[in-house]
């Protein structure tokens, strides 16, 4: 037992090998040291995992973490959090879902668990407070992620059961493919591939223990804080609970002119109207919902009610899925974009990585780099719903085409050759979401510098678009980013949304210290807290060092470099290679990395208190 | 807002499936209000999300056939004030309540292993006054039946 609260001091480790569990207790300075969430998941992945080995090596870990603040009623914190050395990136990889399995694990007594080996025939994995059981999967493999919750949810007789699934596509090892819980998705990355790799098809705990705050009346006092001043804030009072996410496509396009368009050829897409967040509402919504304990709800359930994709029933598209499947694929009709959200759901597919990778492969289309006997004869052009609906399957099962778009845009270009690599539009080998990097400064140094490559919940747009951090600004913008990925760190760390941003702060402040101090008790100041995220990152970089990344790999796509925005709103934007390398040296500079390699240097790591990884560092 | 409660006029707390946002936040405010802590399975409303658009609210509706009073075994459960109420002396956990209940409105304590059932906060029922939707009511019988 941990002395804080908020905690259970206990991870559950389990090895599918042997059918093995055992229990592993943290310490205090433990838990104040990592935090939770990112943190906690971060040191054990790098204490367990050899970055230099395969993703699908039986010894990667798939770990499933909450943190202090699952299981209590705190606003935005109904989340789980997933890590694993990526398929995609090779390097390592965190994906948050909301899902009340986070809070689930925290009651059947645990902060987390950590998954390894393999099993060798499909297995799910049922815990129930100190029980766990390995029950064979077969009759759910190769099924739909919807159904395989139901099978498992009436195979234990709970229909409140909490279950996080593969679909097929995570059996077949799509490298992106994502975990679901509920209608919600751990999406990115391929976490669901680790999964299949393991012949784990699915997760589900039920716990009947219960989490507490260290201070129920400065807690008291913070919820009531809470809800006088969110409600000062738009965003969370009218945009996200009416519209949802895809509010964002309006402002995104026409104000900013930042809408990646068919592959990011352009960034201002015509038929937004189609897709946008008014549409949406006033056309086929159906229903709010949350994730646990959030009071926010912008969660949408969209129906369509007639067309050619009559009858497709969704929770989303969430905005990133609008830009992956609607303006970069050239696609104006938000019927097409329910029925693929759906389906992606279903078989277990990230929505950005497989939008983006075939808009990459629309335009290798449209410049005759590949035709009709590449894809399987369908019509690869730009505005083919039928094509966006109909691959998903193809995908997942990996026939046909499907088996390179299963590869991800990157590996994609280089079977495709021609310098098509120039607009794959990843970075790391993720691709990129809807907050352009051309339009938006800070995003092209944090897509270039994120842990993750390609990933908005790295560094944040949402200061830039808010005017907050100017968008053109070169200058102080390497602080600006840092201060960004140190709070989506914490965020992720506490497995809280980042929606908080606009109330609580678009970088670090004291209101995150006055929101962990009660619930945890640590009673840390803010520099203690900046000091946590950036050992935490450290410790990420870390990893994706003896991975092999460095300063090379700190980049963007050609096209971003090089190709300014054609038209709109932002034209004539772009970072070329100069000022991103001008950038990167203030970045590394401020982090305390080395500016050539962009290692992480031992007197940064010492001061972090991660004496050992810079032991490990050492002899590379 | 306090409730006067007659054998005349049942109260029932009603639940509104198109308004629910399945953010379970009147469980967790229903453990707490009771126990101090947050846990769902001591919680004494369950909402269940059945596909995207079908809820389920599982609470004791005070219904007018008290399948629970009928099946204990043990004559534990009574009927008073409005409130379907448990005496501990006699219970002896056997489960028989929770299955007989076909509104899914009773669980046992996951440590006393006593049935759970909702007891309307004395009269303030802390569900209603936590859901950010609105979803929840309380509403006075026979008015709500008409």
């Amino acid at each position: 037992m941990v002395k804080y609260s908020g905690y259970k001091g206990r991870i559950l480790r389990v090895n599918l090998t042997n059918k093995k569990t055992t229990t592993l207790d943290f310490t205090d300075e433990f838990a104040k040291k990592y935090l939770g969430g990112n943190g906690f998941a971060a040191r054990y992945i790098w204490d367990m995992v050899d970055p230099r080995m395969a993703a699908y090596d039986p010894t990667n870990v798939v770990a499933m973490m909450t943190g202090p603040f699952q299981g209590i009623n705190i606003p935005t914190a109904g989340k789980y959090y997933m890590a694993t050395k990526s398929p995609l990136t090779n390097g390592y990889f965190d994906s948050v879902s909301g899902g009340y399995i986070g809070a689930q694990i925290k009651y059947a007594g645990y902060d987390g668990l950590l998954i390894t080996g393999k099993a060798e025939k499909p297995t799910y994995i049922f815990i129930e407070d100190s029980k766990v059981e390995f029950k064979p999967a077969e009759k759910m493999w190769g099924k739909l992620t919807g159904e395989t919750q139901e099978m498992i949810k009436e195979e234990i007789g709970d229909p409140n059961l909490c279950v996080s699934a593969i679909g097929p596509a995570g059996e077949n090892l799509v490298r992106y493919a994502c975990v679901i819980t509920e209608y919600r998705a751990a999406g990115r990355g391929g976490v669901g591939a680790v999964m299949g790799s393991k012949n784990l098809k699915a997760v589900a705990v039920r716990g009947s223990g219960s989490n507490q705050v260290a201070d129920p009346a400065k807690f008291e006092e913070w919820l009531d804080w809470y809800s006088v001043e969110a409600k000062k804030i738009p965003s969370l009072v009218a945009g996200l609970p009416i519209y949802g996410t895809p509010v964002l496509v309006a402002s995104i396009n026409n104000m900013f002119g930042a809408m990646g368009t068919r592959n990011h050829q352009t960034e201002v897409f015509e038929g937004w109207e189609g897709i946008s967040g008014e549409t949406l509402k006033r056309v086929y919504w159906s229903k709010d919902t949350a994730c646990p304990a959030c009071p926010i709800a912008c969660s949408k359930v969209f129906t369509v009610k007639d067309g050619k994709w009559k009858g497709a029933i969704s929770e989303g598209p969430e905005y990133e899925t609008i830009y992956a499947f609607g303006s970069m694929c050239g696609i104006s009709d938000s019927g097409a974009l329910i029925k693929t959200d759906s389906l992606c759901d279903e078989w277990g597919i990230d929505t950005i990585t497989y939008g983006v990778t075939l808009s990459f492969l629309m335009e290798c289309y449209q410049k005759g780099l590949i035709n009709k006997d590449n894809t399987d004869g369908a019509e690869f052009k730009f505005g083919n719903d039928d094509v966006l609906v109909g691959f998903v399957e193809k995908t997942a099962k990996r026939q046909g085409i499907g088996n390179l778009m299963a590869e991800g845009s990157l590996r994609a270009s280089k079977v495709i050759g021609s310098d098509s690599e120039r607009f794959a539009i990843q970075v790391k080998g993720l691709e990129i979401p809807g907050h352009s990097a051309r339009a938006l400064r800070g995003m092209a140094l944090g897509y270039a510098t994120a842990t993750r490559g390609g990933s908005h919940h790295d560094p944040r747009p949402t200061g830039e678009y808010a005017g907050v951090s100017d968008r053109k600004a070169v200058e102080g913008k390497a602080a600006w980013v840092i201060g960004t990925q140190q709070m989506t760190t914490i965020g992720d760390s506490l497995v809280q949304c980042h929606f908080l941003e606009r109330l609580l702060g678009f970088t670090l402040t004291q209101k995150f210290v006055d929101m962990i101090n009660p619930v945890t008790g640590f009673g840390y100041n803010l520099q203690e807290l900046v000091d946590v995220a950036e050992r935490i990152l450290d410790l990420e970089r870390s990893f994706n060092v003896m991975a092999g990344i460095r300063r090379k790999n700190d980049t963007l796509p050609k096209r971003f470099l090089e190709e300014p925005i054609p038209d709109g709103p932002s034209k004539g934007m772009n970072t070329d290679e100069a000022t991103l390398s001008r950038m990167l040296d203030e970045f590394y500079g401020i982090k305390g990395w080395d500016k050539t390699t962009g290692i992480p240097t031992k007197d940064k790591l010492v001061k972090m208190g991660l004496e050992d990884v810079a032991l490990a560092l050492e002899k590379l | 807002m306090s409730v006067i409660v007659t054998l005349e006029k049942k109260p029932l707390i009603k639940f509104d499936v198109q308004k629910c946002a399945f953010c379970k936040i009147c469980e967790l405010s229903c453990s707490k209000y009771h126990y101090g802590r947050y846990a769902d399975s001591l919680a004494r409303i369950t909402v269940v999300r059945k596909s995207p658009l079908m809820l389920r609210c599982h609470i004791c509706t005070r219904c007018e056939k008290r399948f629970c009073i009928a099946a204990c075994p043990k004559n534990a459960l009574s009927y008073r004030g409005g409130n379907i109420v448990v005496d501990e002396k006699f219970c002896d956990s056997c489960g028989i309540c929770v299955k007989a209940c076909p509104f899914h409105g009773i669980r046992l304590h996951p440590e006393t292993k006593m049935p759970l059932i909702c007891d309307l906060c004395d009269g303030d029922p802390s569900c209603i006054k936590a859901c950010p939707k609105s979803a929840l009511s309380l509403v006075l019988l026979p008015e709500a039946r008409k």
